[in-house]
């Protein structure tokens, strides 16, 4: 017992080096693992031709192969000759990471307030809607061209940020004047979210010819353009100047929490919610201020989606709100932390694109793949912080 | 006689401090021993050595004369030692004797099906054989807090414990509970168990402990016979200093009025007066004392003064300006300091370090913020300041809250809500779980409050402090005042009379 609880205070203890060496280690003790769960289903699937054989007994996937192809063909094989920075597959990556930052500071600034936003996917809908329709009603009265870049891509992002602060802000105020638990209220309103949606567009918002349950094209003005930055060819979807502006909200709301009194009222209240009223913090107000902003950030995410990735709404979005919530805590809350949790789950998500192009492995079994290194890599976190409320039981131990 | 415990030349480091620097300890089989000393000075450390929570850094552990080590807490009861801890480790939903057997069920059908039965009647005989009045069927979420806390002793002798090893027991404990405990010592002691407790508390240790060892900074500064000692020694080994008892007031004229009440009723959930129809003045240069068993009023009364809370009827005005219904922040913002009775819940974010706790209600407006952004620089400064003015301990403004120990935490609570300059302070049990010599400190530091003109509403259920301290002293019972009296004017038996809702025979108001 007392070698568990060693082990759990050295963890808990562990400065920052360590825990990054950590987070490496359990991310190749995930690989090992993973290289083992591909090796025994090639055994066990069968083939016309096998990857190789082991005793007689024919393997159809090859582990190493899957797993080159997991991470360096997610960037293009940066390994081989020929490679560019700006490849389709980094372009895959990085459009990922841009929006996953997004979605997952939201869920880190709710849940360091101490409230479970479970609900930054159907904040992303409206988000994402609110940015489709506000551009293409201002279209038609915008300037073309850079001029009308300058005005459409703010407007579309200010009105994703209204849309889904809102959103956040009413369970955030069911919860401060009702008292529902914003748990239950959020995980109902993205099926709202998801359903109101597809009534607005398939009633009011579809083009004629249109076969699909989608909005017009944006204005060609209200793409988020691919400068200062040329290189990502404009069919990849992506752009860097997106992604520094993530990394500058990324900035934005580490500076909130850590160096501003709003911040400082945020934090308390997650922590410790009578501390919080005693210091004069509002509660209510506190609670839907911080869910409105936790709203704003999906929707802005759902924004950057329609402006940068699809060029207008459609029904059935990616689910990049409950991903925001896998990277949250795999960045422990922490918003810089968002940034290389939402990095890890891009460069996955193109890896999996790259093993389903050039492998036979089955797409479920990348899926595993990718959720054993979540997982593994999640894991030593989860004890970090289960670990501190455990030790911190023995209270003035340590005197 | 033989010894039950013998600790010799413990040593526990943790990182930057040394907790236990070479303790050696002898515990007499069938004694009770008091283990005395300030908050910090590492009275914890070593029980949890002795108990094999920590590991000792350097020396040995024997019992009954054999050498042993202990890895966990499994090994120390296998040795018959049992540890009651401050913070109860009880089952609220389950029976008295659900609890005492709990991992360690006596079971019938081959060990599938516990034995409720036995459980009741092995509990039952225990509870008898020591004089304990606890009622093995009763749900432990119905019982008192002195009763817990026997049947956390009763978990310890059920394991078979030869010595009881308790931490703080009396700082939960009403007056009367504590009597009621320290004859169980005797029960206990009487059956030949030994008792070890720890306290800071000199008048406990000198009434109910046959030999008592004074710690201080991890050392062992002597083991006394307590037959043979005084207050004033005791302290004096505690705190490396004289001691004085007696408070010195001197006589302040009370200006005009800062803090008052009219009609101020709350209720609570189920619509029952917690504070009916009080009224008081409070005036600058003044004390005002409440008296009264904890329960009956004194936290909600103390809330809906502060802000936390809305009263149901009645007015607070504070400096003329009415209140009532205004928010905590408008509270803060006119000057009133809180020093709460729950540090780890509302005086302190355990989790943050002494930096950001300094600014703890003060983190909008300056002088730590302006236009909403925070100067981390000001607040380190303010940190340290309190650090050093009030000699915090360890002097570590970037440690978390959480690592200090309980005296330490109040202190920089105290210098934290004194600092603010205030007008009106409101103080409840501020000395609760506090060394003597830090007592001694807080106390002056009230008193200098007043002095300079500011008015002080005290709250504690430590008749001592609010009769030394306060001009005026309300006793509150069941939600009123019941009497407002010259501390003076009032013997210490009149008073308990009056907070257990009687009237004195011949008491005039």
């Amino acid at each position: 017992m007392s070698k568990y609880r060693r082990a759990l205070e050295r963890l808990v203890d562990a400065s920052a080096k360590e825990r990054i060496a950590v987070s490496a280690a359990a991310l190749a003790l995930s690989i090992l693992v993973g290289a083992l769960v591909v090796f025994v289903s090639g055994i066990v699937a069968t083939c016309a031709s096998p990857a190789f054989s082991v005793l007689g007994v024919d393997v159809c996937y090859d582990p190493i192969n899957v797993f080159t192809e997991l991470f360096l063909g997610a960037l293009g094989h940066p390994e081989q000759g020929g490679w560019s920075p700006t490849n389709y597959r980094i372009a895959i990556a990085l459009q990922q990471t841009t929006l996953l930052i997004f979605t997952g500071l939201a869920v880190a600034v709710s849940f360091r307030a101490g409230l479970f936003n479970i609900g930054v996917q159907g904040q992303l809908v409206f988000g994402a809607l609110a940015a489709a329709v506000a551009t293409i009603w201002a279209g038609a009265i915008a300037p073309t061209g850079i001029l009308g870049t300058v005005f459409l891509v703010p407007l579309g992002l200010l009105a994703g940020a209204i849309a889904g602060g809102l959103y956040g802000a009413l369970p955030g105020a069911l919860k401060a004047y009702g008292g529902a638990n914003e748990v239950i209220t959020t995980i109902m309103l993205n099926f709202i979210a998801s359903n109101v949606a597809y009534v607005l567009v398939s009633t009011f918002l579809m083009p004629e010819s249109s076969q699909l349950v989608q909005t017009a094209v944006i204005p060609a003005a209200a793409k988020i353009p691919n400068v200062p930055f040329i290189g990502f060819e404009a069919r990849d979807a992506f752009s860097l100047l997106a992604l520094l502006g993530a990394l500058a909200f990324i900035t934005g709301i580490a500076y909130l929490l850590a160096k501003t009194s709003f911040g400082y009222d945020i934090r308390t209240s997650g922590l410790q919610e009578e501390a919080a009223a005693y210091s004069g913090v509002d509660a209510k107000r506190t609670t839907v201020l911080s869910m409105a902003l936790s709203g704003a950030l999906a929707g802005v995410g759902g924004a950057v989606w329609v402006l940068m990735v699809k060029g207008r709404f459609l029904t059935g979005l990616p689910s990049l709100g409950f991903d925001g919530i896998t990277v949250s805590i795999l960045a422990g809350n922490n918003p810089i932390g968002v940034g290389a949790a939402a990095f890890l789950f891009g460069v996955l998500k193109s890896g999996t694109i790259a093993v389903d192009f050039s492998t036979d492995v089955p797409v479920e079994l990348v899926d595993v793949l990718r959720g054993l290194i979540i997982l593994f890599v999640a894991m030593p976190e989860f004890f970090r912080l289960i670990g501190k409320r455990y030790l911190g039981l023995g209270g003035e131990q340590r005197a | 006689m033989s010894d039950a415990i013998t600790l010799t030349d413990v040593t526990k480091r943790f990182p930057g401090v040394v907790a236990n620097d070479a303790v050696s300890l002898s515990v007499e089989s069938g004694s009770v021993h008091a283990l005395l000393g300030e908050n910090g000075a590492g009275k914890t450390t070593l029980m949890n050595v002795l108990y094999g929570l920590y590991e000792a850094d350097e020396g040995t552990i024997a019992i009954d004369g054999t050498p042993r080590e202990f890895d966990s807490p499994r090994d120390a009861i296998d040795a018959g030692i049992g540890m009651i801890h401050q913070h109860f480790m009880l089952v609220d939903t389950m029976t008295v004797a659900e609890n005492v057997v709990l991992g360690d069920e006596p079971t019938t059908w081959f060990g599938l099906r516990t034995d409720a039965d036995a459980a009741r009647e092995a509990v039952r005989d225990l509870s008898e054989r020591y004089g304990f009045d606890v009622d093995p069927t009763a749900r432990v979420e119905d019982i008192s807090v002195g009763e817990k806390q026997r049947v956390e002793i009763l978990k310890a002798l059920y394991r078979g414990a030869d010595t009881l090893v308790l931490d703080e027991p009396t700082a939960v404990l009403t007056p009367q509970e504590v009597e009621d405990l320290f004859a169980v010592f005797e029960e206990l002691t009487a059956e030949g168990k030994t008792v070890l407790f720890i306290t800071h508390k000199l008048g406990e240790a000198m009434a109910v402990a046959d030999d008592i060892t004074v710690l201080r900074d991890g050392v062992n500064v002597g083991t006394v016979d307590a037959k043979n000692t005084t207050q004033e020694d005791l302290a004096e080994r505690m705190v490396g200093r004289d001691v004085l008892f007696e408070i010195e007031k001197d006589a302040v004229t009370a200006g005009a009025v800062s803090l008052a009440a009219d009609g101020l009723t709350v209720t609570d959930a189920d619509d029952v007066a917690r504070v009916d129809d009080v009224d008081f003045e409070l005036r600058e240069g003044e004390v005002l004392g409440i008296a009264g068993v904890d329960g009956n009023g004194q936290a909600e009364l103390v809330e809906a003064i502060t802000g936390l809370r809305e009263p149901d009827a009645g007015t607070v005005r504070l400096h003329d300006e009415d209140v009532t219904t205004a928010s905590r922040r408008d509270h803060i913002d006119a000057g009133l300091a809180y020093i709460p009775e729950d540090r780890h819940e509302r005086g302190l974010v355990m989790d943050f370090d002494l930096v950001e706790n300094g600014i703890l209600g003060a983190q909008h407006g300056a002088p730590y913020a302006s236009r909403g952004v925070l100067d981390w620089r000001t607040a380190r400064d303010h940190a340290e300041d309190i650090v050093d003015t009030y000699d915090v301990r360890p002097a570590d403004a970037d440690a978390d809250a959480a690592s200090f120990s309980g005296g330490n935490q109040q202190k920089f609570i105290v210098g934290r809500e004194l600092e603010r300059d205030p007008s009106v302070v409101v103080a409840t049990h501020p000395t609760r779980g506090v060394d003597v010599g830090a007592t001694e400190f807080i106390h002056d530091e009230l008193l200098d409050r007043r002095a300079s003109g500011d008015a002080v509403l005290l709250v504690s259920s430590k008749l001592d402090e609010v009769r030394s301290l306060s001009d005026r002293l309300a006793v509150m019972y069941e939600g009123e005042f019941v009497a407002v009296v010259e501390p003076e004017n009032v013997t210490e038996e009149e008073l308990g009379l009056l907070m257990a809702g009687e009237s004195p025979e011949g008491f005039d108001e």
